[in-house]
């Protein structure tokens, strides 16, 4: 059954699993490109700045990716509205624990390729006195990142296409509201605190923000 | 008599736009149950609170002794679903659809399933997507069947197909059905397809069941009378008078009868009437004025419904 789910989900989603594996491999050897071995202070500076410029890249790729995918596992069953999938003899919590678990599955690829990838480029580059790789703690925060972004909208997904439209327009509601308090020189800014909550610790999305640096101190 | 599909005093609400109010009907176990009614009656809605598809507001369904929704894995295990319109992944293949489907029926037939395809004469390499609408129907049928169900639940399976294969898909389903003693709930506009298979019918109209008896006994007890002097009052008469209207001035009137036999001829003379002709109707047509008889406003004649 799982094996059944899981081909089903690989038709669906290899393009981007592929493409999102090549890129998690290739992103930390180009990032690490060129890199030299003596440095003087300000070289090792603008070094972690060329390293911390190319930090932007891990947690847009598994944003995207968690989001693609989870869109991705989905899109059979809208198709069918769900006639298909509700129709077959398993419990419902257990097909779509299938389904999540498949999706898992499918992403452990681009999580091994970033493994790979920072492996191989740490290990092939000399890097300059003081500096040190951490390619297991990115590979780690970048499959946790996938994880959120992925698990977040895998139950966006799931639901119906009100669900999705509800998500949106309480969205867009607020962001109106913000316009509008603006325009009448109001103070008062209802996205900020929604925004702090989210992007930043506990909140879910403060995985994707700050430093994501391959090599650092 | 047991009864592979039971629902009792089923409520179901969709808003104010439609409802299934008071539901009750019997499937009796091996029988060929034909649903019939039109665009919007309510089959479609009935099937899938059935399969637990749907949640009913009130009311229960028991289906191969299963309660209905709570224990709807256990009932779709052995039930084969046709649905309306073929909902597979068009991205897969023949071939690949019957083994995604396999997976999930642990009394799924492989070698059946080859001799379908090759009946069918289905290729397996073709996406789902790509097939015909003729050639969908079949490979659902061929799911359905495959899957050795106690009870094929067929939603209009050969509505818009050809005949020659609505004759291919019957065909194999009576195979199945007179190999198995499956119970087959299928629902059809073909009245005159079910005719030929049914033994047991059920008619919907508006989200109500105006008829739920055997295929017989509908066909033969659906007539009409040609009545002089007619009693005002026919309640007393051992048929239902759906409809009456006059026929010229001489004080004839035309009956629409349901549960008619022969045998109640001497009834209408007993109570002062006369039978002038007895009009055979076959199922289309009985189906049509059932129809027309549960429409009727209020105001018109309608004694003994």
């Amino acid at each position: 059954m799982f094996r059944a789910i899981l081909y089903q989900q690989w038709k669906w989603t290899r393009l981007i699993v592929a493409l999102g594996t090549l890129a998690a491999f290739t992103i930390p050897i180009f990032s690490l490109s060129g890199s030299g071995g003596d440095l003087d202070h300000k070289a090792a500076a603008r070094f972690l700045g060329h390293i911390q410029s190319w930090g932007i890249f891990y947690p847009t790729l598994a944003g995207t990716l968690g989001v693609l995918v989870a869109i991705g596992l989905w899109a059979p069953d809208h198709r069918g509205r769900h006639v298909y999938s509700l129709a077959l003899p398993v419990p419902r919590w257990r097909y779509v624990l299938l389904r999540y678990v498949a999706g898992l599955t499918l992403l452990a690829a681009p999580v091994a390729a970033l493994v790979l990838g920072a492996v191989v480029a740490s290990a092939v580059s000399s890097l300059p006195v003081g500096l040190h790789a951490y390619p297991i703690g990115l590979a780690f925060r970048f499959a946790l990142a996938l994880l959120v972004a992925y698990t977040l909208f895998f139950a966006v997904s799931s639901g119906t296409a009100r669900t999705a439209a509800t998500i949106l327009v309480t969205i867009a509601a607020l962001v109106v509201v913000q316009i509008l308090l603006s325009a009448a020189g109001s103070s008062v800014n209802i996205l900020m605190p929604i925004a702090n909550a989210l992007l930043t610790a506990p909140g879910p999305f403060a995985i994707f923000t700050g430093r994501w640096m391959l090599i650092d101190v | 008599m047991s009864h592979a599909v039971e629902i009792d005093h089923l409520v179901y609400r969709v808003k104010k736009a439609f409802s299934l109010e008071d539901l009750s009907l019997k499937v009796p176990t091996g029988s060929i149950y034909g649903f019939l009614g039109p665009n919007g009656s309510g089959k479609t809605t009935t099937i899938r609170l059935v399969l637990g598809l749907l949640r009913p507001a009130s009311g229960s369904i028991t289906v191969l002794g299963h309660a209905i929704p709570v224990d709807a894995p256990a009932a779709l295990r052995r039930i084969g679903y046709v649905p309306e319109a073929p909902h597979l992944d068009p991205t897969m293949s023949v071939t690949e659809a019957i083994w995604f489907h396999s997976r999930f029926y642990p009394t799924w037939d492989g070698a059946w399933a080859e001799r379908l395809l090759r009946d069918f004469e289905l290729d397996p390499k073709r996406l789902f997507g790509k097939l015909s609408k003729g050639q969908k129907g079949k490979l659902m049928i061929l799911l359905a069947l495959a899957q050795r169900p106690e009870l094929l639940v067929l939603d209009e399976p050969t509505d818009g197909l050809d005949p020659v294969v609505r004759r291919d898909m019957l065909s194999a389903v009576l195979e199945y059905v007179s190999q198995h003693s499956a119970t087959v709930f299928i629902s059809s506009h073909l009245i005159h397809e079910l005719e030929r298979i049914c033994d047991w019918v059920g008619v919907m109209d508006n989200g109500r069941l105006v008829a739920d008896v055997e295929m017989e006994r509908f066909k033969t007890g659906m007539k009409r009378l040609k009545v002089s002097h007619g009693p005002s009052n026919t309640t007393a008469l051992p048929f239902r008078v759906l409809t009456r209207t006059p026929v010229g001035n001489n004080g004839s009137e035309m009956w629409l009868v349901r549960d008619w036999a022969p045998e109640m001829a001497p009834s209408v003379a007993a109570a002062g009437g006369e039978i002038e002709q007895i009009i055979d109707l076959d199922l289309e047509e009985g189906f049509v004025e059932l129809l027309r008889s549960f429409r009727v406003p209020k105001s018109t004649e309608v004694a003994g419904v």
